[in-house]
């Protein structure tokens, strides 16, 4: 009840303009849930214990708000002061009151044609002062009244007839915020961005793909028949990042080249696709980068979430970054240099005997698509994916989803047409003698040991949430809304962070594919997680 | 990329732009990479419908064509297709030419024979046709409109070679000792949802489980050594005449 106090203290002074300073302390204010990841260091985890380990198998529907679309909804609400602002897929915005989950406001956004890989979906908002931002499917960038939904600015981040789109939740840091892009299966030249949040105005571009003259663009064809395949390069950015106020850098995954799976159009590394790049926030100037897989073939974005945690390693304090990869190695990187610390597989992989000392994959025969097509693990979904995992303070744990599964890689035509996809081929995804398993896995950060497993007979696409409690908040997963043959269920769970055994479990029977949140409201700590079309809240009775 | 999905694009257009040499080549390259798994490589069909008869079920304009490659059709195994736009145009180019002049073989074999030997030869204990028949098999009312007749030929005699998962069967035994054996509908972490052969619709908990196995294989048994090559070809003229009946406009 102290941190109640606190908290709600906080609210009352600051009510209804969320100021730089309150998202640089937002772990301080658990009550709201201000970024994506809940903090800029993208723990994903709320001190808010109310509901603990006792009595969560307690928990009860508080409100359902169904939506009118039929996208599955990936977003991660924030919630300010009461207030919850949310996502409906494709582009449009809801403001609910978040005790009741009754609609205030909805932005519904008219939308010409677009194009996006994978169904028309989008993770989420950003707030600052009395400003709500939104990326939209046709790749702009859309300032809200935060009142009363009105649109104050409506900028063009890019091209959407050429395959740009804007899917992920934009990040506020101090008077900008930041956007990524889509785009990785259309041939995009990927480019982290940041704008005015008054006027809306472009303050840098950080492109992904390096251009003639900059650096980087040596690792691809500079001559020959390919000389122009940097062009469409891919390196999309379409997950958030997170944001270090000390060394004022921005941490930002970057997605994979393009075409997806026939690199033989894009000899080189390919740089900064597949890499953690991190940014100087006012300038947009590379600090540095590590590239997790070069020269990728097997579509492994490096989306991740970057999980920033100030820590002991080898006897000295050091700031580090916490990275389980799409490829199934947990790293562990120097968050001032980029320096790689350690990389070990969580999960089966057959594409990399080890990542050296220098931290470059030492490639395994047999680990590329190809025409008669290729058995390799993970599969293209890879071991985990953009949703997110939760660093605990309190257990010293990192959570994340994984997949244990195979894939098929084949290998086709890479023809690059403007606004077509552009992926030379396309694996299966499931194969239908073994379509493998997920699994909530805890690791130890320090040694990427596996400490306990949760597994589910499905492959989530939901990430992982945990509390104060030492709760932890997660999803099963599969389609419920195709004619594929692949299970699907709709469990959302709540498991002890400390061992894994279950508490509590909802069948919500809808697809989750997003992210659990908590808040409190009312004096009640209040739990979120989207099934299908739906949102839904929890509270103890 | 996340996952595949829902194409995002509705064609505008109502023929294909793509109905041109090149177009319909790369189609053609593109359907035997990913569609000829199901409709044969040269879209005779296999465990997906003939796509030269010049009859399409689920529409048959070009922009019905579209629809269906790229959102994929409810209720059938079609998929949607990761390709959208110049490429999905390609494939409905390539499939109108080969569907463009209808041959329609005649099938040796006495349909109405078939139809008697299906209810003495005992398939209808299995199969459902047209709402009479058991539950075991698949349902056969359009099985001439969804597979080929080389398939429903090797489905008699080899019934095992090509099993969709949908038909695979469970084995499960209790830890009550009791024996359950049906299709599995759905699975999650904690239980079996199943169509049990005795019991209907049954969810049994994993926690119940003492053993448990799919097996891959078919329960049907060969009916290579127990119809006649002449019954053969009449079993295969009546599957072959259980055809879809199309809307009319």
């Amino acid at each position: 009840m102290k941190k109640l106090a606190i908290g709600a203290l906080a609210a009352t002074a600051l009510f209804g303009q969320v100021t730089y300073e309150r998202l640089l302390k937002a772990p301080s204010e658990p009550n709201n849930w201000m970024t994506y990841s809940g903090s800029y260091k993208s723990w994903r985890y709320s001190s808010l214990d109310q509901i603990n380990r006792q009595n969560v198998a307690n928990l009860k529907v508080a409100w359902v708000q169904q939506m009118p679309t039929s996208h599955r909804i990936e977003a991660t609400p924030i919630v300010v002061d009461g207030i919850m602002y949310v996502t409906e897929p494709p582009s449009n915005v809801f403001a609910l009151d978040a005790a009741t989950g009754r609609p205030y406001w909805h932005y519904k956004r008219s939308l010409p044609a677009y194009n996006v890989c994978c169904d028309a979906v989008n993770r989420g908002v950003a707030v600052l002062g009395d400003r709500v931002f939104v990326g939209t499917v046709d790749a702009h960038l859309v300032a809200l009244n935060a009142k009363t939904g009105a649109v104050l600015w409506d900028v063009e981040v890019a091209d959407r007839k050429t395959g740009y789109s804007v899917t992920g939740a934009p990040l506020v840091v101090k008077d900008m915020v930041i956007t990524g892009v889509a785009g990785g299966e259309y041939g995009v030249r990927g480019f982290l961005d940041a704008y005015d949040i008054k006027t809306g105005k472009r303050r840098w571009r950080f492109n992904t793909v390096p251009g003639p003259g900059e650096k980087g663009h040596e690792t691809w064809p500079t001559t020959g028949p390919h000389a122009n395949s940097w062009k469409q390069g891919g390196g999309p950015t379409w997950v958030t990042g997170s944001f270090d106020p000390e060394l004022n850098l921005l941490i930002w995954g970057v997605g994979n080249p393009s075409p997806d799976w026939n690199a033989d159009v894009r000899e080189g590394d390919n740089l900064y696709t597949d890499s953690a790049i991190a940014l100087d926030v006012d300038t947009g100037k590379l600090k540095w980068h590590y590239q997790f897989v070069p020269h990728d073939a097997n579509d492994w974005d490096a989306v991740q979430i970057p999980v920033l945690v100030d820590g002991d390693w080898q006897g000295k304090p050091r700031k580090l970054i916490y990275w389980a990869h799409r490829g199934g190695f947990y790293y562990v990187l120097d968050r001032e240099t980029g320096e790689f610390l350690l990389g070990k597989p969580f999960a089966k992989q057959t594409w990399a005997k080890e990542i050296d000392t220098k931290g470059r994959p030492v490639r395994l025969p047999n680990s590329a698509p190809t025409v008669e097509g290729n058995v390799i693990w993970p599969g293209v979904q890879g071991a985990t994916n953009w949703y997110s995992p939760s660093y605990n303070p309190l257990t010293s744990l990192f959570y994340l989803t994984v997949w244990e599964n195979k894939g098929w890689y084949l290998k086709g035509d890479p023809k690059y047409t403007p606004g077509n996809r552009y992926v030379g081929s396309v694996p299966d995804i499931d194969i239908s003698d073994d379509q493998g398993y997920g699994a909530i896995r805890a690791l130890n950060p320090k040694t990427g040991e596996m400490v306990w497993e949760h597994k589910t007979q499905t492959k989530p696409w939901s990430g992982v949430m945990t509390t104060g409690s030492k709760v932890l908040f997660g999803a099963t997963g599969g389609w419920l809304n195709r004619s594929s043959r692949e299970d699907g269920e709709a469990y959302f769970f709540a498991l002890d962070a400390e061992n894994g055994k279950e508490l509590w479990r909802i069948n919500l029977g809808g697809t989750m594919a997003s992210n659990p949140m908590t808040y409190m409201v009312n004096g009640k700590q209040m739990v979120t997680m989207a099934a299908g079309s739906a949102v839904f809240t929890f509270a103890l009775p | 990329m996340v996952m595949l999905g829902a194409a995002g694009l509705a064609a505008a257009q109502t023929t294909s732009p793509q109905a041109t040499p090149a177009g319909r080549a790369a189609g053609e390259k593109i359907f035997r990479s990913h569609c000829a798994s199901c409709h044969g490589v040269a879209g005779v069909g296999g465990t997906g419908p003939n796509l030269t008869t010049g009859v399409f079920y689920h529409g048959s304009t070009d922009a019905d064509l579209y629809k269906n490659i790229s959102q994929g059709i409810e209720g059938t195994a079609m998929p949607d297709q990761f390709f959208n736009g110049v490429q999905i145009w390609q494939i409905v180019a390539y499939v109108r030419a080969i569907s463009a002049a209808p041959v329609k073989t005649k099938l040796p074999g006495n349909a109405a024979h078939g139809a008697e030997l299906f209810s003495t030869k005992g398939c209808s204990g299995c199969h459902l046709v047209k709402g009479e028949g058991g539950i075991r098999g698949p349902d056969l009312s359009l099985i001439g409109s969804q597979r080929s007749v080389a398939h429903l030929r090797e489905s008699i005699n080899d019934p095992g070679a090509k099993v969709d998962k949908a038909y695979w069967v469970a084995k499960l035994i209790t830890k009550d000792g009791r024996s359950r054996s049906g299709f599995v509908l759905n699975q999650d972490t904690y239980a079996v949802q199943m169509l049990d052969f005795a019991d209907g619709l049954r969810t049994v908990n994993r926690s119940d489980f003492k053993d448990f196995g799919v097996d891959r294989g078919s329960i049907m048994p060969s009916y290579k050594d127990k119809v006649s090559a002449s019954e053969l070809d009449d079993l295969t003229a009546f599957l072959a005449s259980l055809e879809r009946t199309r809307e009319k406009k």
